[in-house]
């Protein structure tokens, strides 16, 4: 009896396996290699794996005769090495990667590289795309052509300290008023170190804390260049530019801030902790900072004080100054993007699964975690966050970093600008000259200087 | 005399058959040759190939030939000389407080009853088992402004000693690491001294410090030859401790070196456009720095009478 019973299952599984499945399914593994650095942007990948799930039960659905299979990592080390092994993927005929997130200043040297393919004739196939914020498309443009799909951005405003401003007897309704003077042009930044300078006098803050910028290199020092009249992008000629007298601006009101005990001789000191430490004790006035700060603030710096509630109480934002009466308030973003290789094999689903990504619970959902600003309209409107929704309007002043593959290269001569003048190496006029002849050095023809 | 010894040893070679009077001592060389090549000649010819092409990201699948125009940007940079001028402010300061240091360390741990001698030699080997973030984020701590320094604190003066003082405090960091090795190799060698010389020494008389000049350090020739010239060369191509100190600023170039430039251009670039050629061309450089100090070296410390034949048998 057993060995009959037997016999028949071993039949049935033989006949089982030898014929075809009804619906063949054909496996596609789409490969997403994604970065944060920072731990609480972990949905940049989680978001993927989502979107492919969904993305399989519309494939069952439609007949398609295929599923999709999301492999890859989220990088949690740094930018250096994540780009380096993508340049490696790119490279690699098995492993290369069908999706890389990274930075949306990486696409001019990744497609003059030939490594992304531009996306204008797969974006208008996907509806999903038409809710990204109009602007940000921009960023991702080079060459006339679009490189990648947004996935995030920022804004980096100007922070102030409400507690500081009242004890130097500015009334409350002044304080309230201050984010709009910012943005209008009112409050400049000579009023920025004016009203510093008055507090260390009063001994309100303590030398060196009128105002905090971040202690190493980044995009913000081009946004600060800015906001003195600088340009630094000459769209005619596709070529970077050095504004000599801009640049002169914004070292000199630098180099007197240290002369006037307005800011630390030391403050590029590669410090982090220096700089979030004393602004979360409350003992700075102004700073710049970006917005997905106040989520690091909360969790880690004033969760014992009262978190966002004290937050609220004591910190106040609005963009970046003009360095004239009247002029133009600025920030800078700098989104996060997905880019497809053009090594992938499966171009036509990755754009698909994208646009999968790009809907907004999965947007509101790395928004609020990580406290980037999200991409698409319907989020913005939609989500509950008193600070995201307090500082989207920043968007309306924000800019992007140029598109052009020697940008590290002009930056890092500006930063090291900074620096010295900071430290008293060199004059802000001195250091404007060695900046122009170190780009032009570095960037040779592809540098305007001014 | 070496090859006399050779020619006994191997009776039954014949002169005019080269093949089997080399072949043994072929097949004893051969491992190392063949390490040498892989690891030195193969690597040194890719650099220098490189070094002549326009390599970077955008051209990672179309390299160019270039010739000599990376070394061209090189010798046309401003900032050459300056480099140039910190690296080998760098190694020697460095190097000097290195090696005095662990020569220090080794005269002083050896000369008192063996057991302290050991636990103050394990002290020293802390900062060499830390990581170099965490070896650093110490640093960082006591040269903050105060009230969280302890250097400010200490000083009575309240700066970030980082910014301050770039140079004192990458070469103390560097050094204080790089002095236990210099230890551990003085240490044994002080203690293969035969105990015979101290005695003959104290019989005519010498005092400590004449022990140490005419007994010790001549004794302690060849490993002093090999940590200096060792450190030397992984000083020239160290840069992670300048890198998480200072980046090499402040300002322009105020502590950057060949090495850290080289790392700078050809492999940390944050918008993705790294020179390769370049970086390869600075590394090129630095092979030719590193063996023309090796050859001095050699010259220096006497190289080929350090491994002669002992002028006494010692047994």
């Amino acid at each position: 009896m057993t060995r009959k019973w037997l016999v028949l299952v071993w039949v049935i599984g033989l006949i089982a396996v030898m014929l075809p499945p009804a619906q063949a399914q054909r496996v596609v593994v789409i490969k997403a290699w994604t970065i944060g650095p920072d731990n609480p942007s972990v949905n940049r990948f989680n978001n993927v794996v989502t979107a492919a799930e969904r993305l399989n039960k519309d494939l069952a659905r439609e007949n398609a005769g295929v599923q999709i299979k999301v492999e890859g990592f989220f990088d949690t080390t740094n930018w250096d090495q994540f780009l380096r092994r993508v340049l490696l993927g790119f490279q690699s005929p098995a492993d290369a990667p069908d999706i890389v997130q990274g930075t949306h200043a990486v696409a001019p040297a990744w497609a003059d590289g030939g490594f992304i393919i531009a996306l204008d004739s797969y974006i208008p196939r996907y509806t999903q795309f038409n809710d990204v914020v109009p602007s940000l498309w921009n960023a991702m443009r080079y060459k006339g052509k679009t490189w990648a799909i947004p996935q995030d951005t920022e804004a980096r405003p100007l922070y102030f300290n409400k507690a500081l401003l009242k004890q130097l007897g500015w009334t409350d309704q002044q304080i309230a008023a201050l984010p709009g003077r910012l943005a209008n042009g009112d409050f400049t930044w000579d009023d920025v170190m004016a009203t510093a300078r008055d507090a260390v006098q009063k001994k309100v803050v303590e030398a060196g804390k009128g105002y905090y910028h971040r202690p190493v290199s980044g995009p913000d020092f081009l946004q600060w260049y800015r906001s003195f009249g600088g340009r630094d992008f000459d769209a005619a000629t596709g070529k970077l530019v050095i504004n000599k007298a801009a640049l002169l601006r914004y070292y000199t009101w630098l180099r007197t801030g240290v002369e006037q005990g307005v800011i630390e001789r030391d403050r590029l000191n590669n410090d982090w902790n220096r700089f979030h430490q004393p602004i979360t004790d409350g003992k700075v006035l102004f700073w710049s900072g970006g917005t997905w700060q106040w989520a690091e603030w909360d969790r880690e710096w004033v969760s014992r004080k009262g978190g966002e509630e004290w937050l609220f109480a004591n910190f106040g934002y609005g963009p970046h100054p003009a360095h004239v009466k009247g002029g133009k308030a600025i920030t800078m973003s700098q989104p996060q993007a997905y880019f497809v290789t053009a090594a992938s094999k499966n171009k036509d689903l990755a754009v698909r699964l994208l646009a999968y990504t790009t809907v907004p619970d999965l947007d509101a959902k790395h928004a609020v975690g990580s406290a980037h600003l999200p991409i698409l309209r319907t989020t913005a409107r939609q989500v509950n966050h008193k600070f995201l929704k307090d500082v989207s309007y920043l968007l309306n002043y924000t800019s992007f970093q140029p598109p052009h593959p020697s940008l590290a290269e002009w930056q890092v001569a500006v930063y090291r600008g900074v620096s010295a003048t900071e430290s008293g190496q060199v004059t802000p006029a001195q250091a404007v000259d060695l900046v122009a002849s170190e780009v032009q050095r570095t960037i040779r023809d592809q540098v305007i200087v001014e | 005399m070496v090859r006399k010894a050779v020619a006994s040893e191997v009776p039954r070679a014949r002169p005019g058959r080269p093949r089997r009077r080399y072949g043994v001592p072929l097949l004893f060389v051969a491992p190392a040759t063949v390490l040498i090549l892989l690891f030195f000649i193969i690597p040194v010819i890719t650099t220098l190939g490189l070094s002549g092409t326009d390599l970077s990201t955008i051209t990672f699948r179309q390299p160019k030939w270039v010739g000599m125009q990376n070394y061209e940007t090189l010798f046309t940079d401003p900032f050459l000389s300056k480099i140039l001028l910190n690296t080998a402010r760098y190694v020697l300061l460095t190097l000097l407080f290195n090696v005095g240091m662990g020569l220090t360390l080794a005269l002083l741990s050896t000369s008192v009853p063996t057991r302290f001698g050991n636990q103050v030699r394990a002290l020293w080997l802390l900062p060499r088992i830390l990581p170099s973030v965490v070896y650093v984020l110490i640093w960082q701590g006591m040269t903050r402004e105060a009230p969280f320094g302890l250097v400010s604190d200490v000083l009575g003066v309240s700066r970030n000693w980082i910014t301050a003082e770039p140079w004192t405090v990458i070469i103390l960091a560097n050094g204080l690491v790089g002095a236990s090795f210099g230890m551990l190799i003085f240490t044994s060698a002080i203690r293969a001294i035969p105990g015979d010389l101290f005695y003959a020494a104290a019989v005519d008389g010498a005092t400590t410090a004449q022990t140490v000049r005419r007994v010790v350090l001549p004794m302690l020739r060849w490993p002093i030859l090999f940590v200096t010239a060792y450190q030397t060369l992984s000083l020239l191509t160290s840069f992670e401790y300048i890198l998480l100190l200072t980046q090499g600023g402040p300002g322009f170039y105020t502590t950057t070196v060949w090495a850290l430039h080289a790392y700078q251009l050809a492999l940390s670039s944050y918008f993705g456009n790294v020179q390769f050629g370049l970086g390869a061309a600075m590394a090129g450089l630095l092979v030719v720095i590193g063996v023309v100090v090796s050859l001095l070296y050699l010259r220096v410390f006497n190289f080929r009478e350090l491994v002669g034949e002992p002028k006494v048998e010692v047994n």
